[in-house]
């Protein structure tokens, strides 16, 4: 049991437990806050996995998404505030048993099957930044470009499925 | 299991399997179009740690590794966007977004 | 050691930037003022809200006090003088300081209160404005440095500072850090005038004292960010023959770096969140862009 797996431990249940308060609390606004110290403790669990840049690219990146994420969930539940305790959830048993029998199925798939051996040598976190960012513009290029236009056609196509629509008649609304 | 496979990386993929459940129970059991997204966030925060996990402790030396991570990323951008843009004119259109009441293309 | 010594700085920082708002905002330079205000807070009743989101409620001032602290910590004052020397630096400084956001948003949504509620939403409008605009600037002084360290992109400036070799980008990152750190004229969200004190309306006693703690803090970590990325940070010059020691010369630039934010604010209307989008986007964004284009020839031609 070395320190590297204490740390990758801790952080991955308070990971998990976050994730589990997300569907546990009634208001929304710490629900959606919940998620995002989910995904905060994933990125302290990629710092501690030496993955200095990912680890803290997602520390950046879901501080905006999720609190994004709070404001149209504020904007659209009819109990923001989760005074009422409004139970918004069906099949149940369902779930918990999809999720459960998931859960299980991953761990034993992790816990059965023969890896291979275990890489001994590690590039430091500057030499890391440096590879990826190699990788990004040398191999892998046309794949990154690929997902810059995609999130580019998904800006657009979001843009245009949520503007309002002007009616023709009175021309304003 | 073979005797040279590291703790660490089964505690990771422990760590992402868990994610991924309560993230499948979430996006099956909630009846609002936001809280399934928060669902998906979870599966895909999952996949992300296997992944990362992947690489760390079998194949450090490829950095494709870590840009697959990125794509994940990428990938739930994406799904916010789209999906709040399609939740903002569901809500327009009928006042709310409970998947409950979604059944209008039911047959 | 070295944690102890920059805490410490940022404290004394603080209470400087307490004393120069305090002489802009009032007309009266008055060295002791800071020390009474604080005294005050901790002796005044705290008023708590009926009906608090108690966690938020507790959280929020401290997550913004903890954040500007963390994004201190990749700062350098001299060459040693730095808490922790992280291969992503200029990046660090960005994921630690979206936290304001956060605990903007936790403080504003705890006490159940619609002013405070309001204050915290128009935060995330004002995010989603000045967001691009810090990223894409550190993006080309990175590109100079060649690196993420930030004690590398210090010493890449070594022949040339940044302000001069990319003034375009210094500028939006100026205005960029202001509305990060909600100083006039992007403050609609904690101002008296325009809602009742907004996110701090619902706070009384210890928590506003580190709250405003907190904030003061922000400044200051700004103000250093932007003099290690665009003002070379601790190199100075020969000044009437005689030479200053490094953390000297970075604690001046802090300094000036801090009056000229204070300053700029004194003498500008408040700048409405829904507008500085636009602006931000229609004006600011291409620009940034620009710069990156501009910055990426002169590295190829004039490293």
């Amino acid at each position: 049991m070395t320190a590297q797996a204490f740390f990758i431990g801790f952080f991955g249940l308070a990971s998990v437990w976050f994730g589990i308060v997300v569907f546990r609390t009634y208001s929304m606004m710490r629900s959606a806050i919940a998620l995002l110290f989910s995904q905060t403790a994933l990125g302290a669990m990629f710092l501690s996995m030496q993955a200095e840049f990912l680890g803290v690219l997602q520390i950046m990146m879901m501080a905006t998404e999720m609190s994004i994420m709070a404001i149209f969930m504020v904007m659209f539940m009819m109990d923001p505030g989760g005074l009422g305790e409004m139970d918004m959830t069906h099949q149940k048993r369902l779930s918990l048993i999809a999720g459960f029998v998931s859960f299980v199925g991953a761990v034993a798939v992790a816990v059965f099957v023969d890896w291979g051996p275990v890489a001994t040598t590690f590039p430091d976190a500057a030499q890391q930044t440096v590879d990826l960012g190699l990788e990004l513009l040398d191999r892998s290029m046309l794949i990154f470009e690929t997902a810059g236009i995609t999130i580019l056609t998904a800006m657009i196509a979001a843009t245009a499925v949520a503007i309002q629509p002007v009616k023709k008649e009175t021309g304003k609304k | 299991m073979s005797p040279e496979i590291s703790i660490e990386l089964i505690i990771a993929l422990t760590a992402g399997a868990a994610l991924f459940g309560v993230g499948v129970y979430g996006a099956l059991s909630q009846t609002n179009l936001v809280m399934i997204m928060m669902g998906v966030e979870l599966i895909l925060a999952g996949a992300m740690v296997n992944i990362l996990a992947f690489w760390r402790y079998l194949h450090p030396d490829v950095a494709a590794g870590q840009m697959f991570v990125l794509i994940i990323m990428t990938v739930m951008a994406i799904e916010m966007a789209v999906g709040f843009a399609i939740a903002i004119a569901r809500f327009r259109a009928k006042g709310s977004v409970e998947m409950e009441e979604a059944v209008d293309l039911k047959g | 050691m070295n944690t102890l010594v920059i805490l410490f700085f940022l404290l004394l920082g603080a209470y400087f930037v307490a004393v120069l708002e305090n002489w802009i905002s009032k007309g009266r330079f008055q060295l002791s003022a800071p020390l009474y205000a604080a005294v005050a807070f901790l002796g005044r009743e705290s008023f708590i809200p009926r009906k608090p989101d108690q966690i938020f409620y507790e959280v929020g001032p401290v997550l913004l006090l903890l954040s500007a602290v963390l994004a201190a910590a990749v700062i350098p004052l001299t060459p040693d003088l730095i808490i922790t020397d992280l291969a992503t630096g200029a990046l660090f400084i960005n994921a630690a300081l979206v936290y304001v956001l956060v605990a903007l948003l936790m403080a504003g949504w705890g006490p159940d209160g619609a002013y405070a509620m309001i204050g915290g939403w128009r935060f995330l409008g004002q995010l989603i404005a000045y967001a691009m605009l810090i990223v894409m600037p550190i993006t080309a002084v990175a590109m100079r440095a060649e690196s993420l360290l930030t004690t590398q992109i210090v010493t890449s400036q070594l022949s040339l500072w940044n302000i001069a070799y990319q003034p375009l980008g210094f500028a939006l990152f100026f205005v960029a850090s202001m509305a990060l750190a909600f100083l006039p004229p992007f403050n609609m969200m904690i101002a008296k005038g325009e809602l009742a004190g907004g996110v701090e309306a619902e706070y009384s006693g210890m928590r506003l004292g580190i709250f405003r703690l907190g904030r003061l803090v922000l400044i200051v970590t700004l103000a250093a960010a932007t003099v290690i990325f665009y003002l070379g940070g601790w190199q100075g010059f020969y000044l009437f023959g005689f030479e200053l020691p490094p953390w000297a010369w970075s604690t001046v630039k802090i300094l000036i770096v801090t009056m000229a934010m204070l300053l700029i604010g004194r003498y500008m209307p408040r700048i409405r969140e829904t507008h500085l989008l636009s602006w931000c986007w229609m004006i600011g964004i291409p620009l940034a862009l620009l710069n990156i284009f501009v910055v990426g020839v002169l590295v190829l031609e004039f490293p």
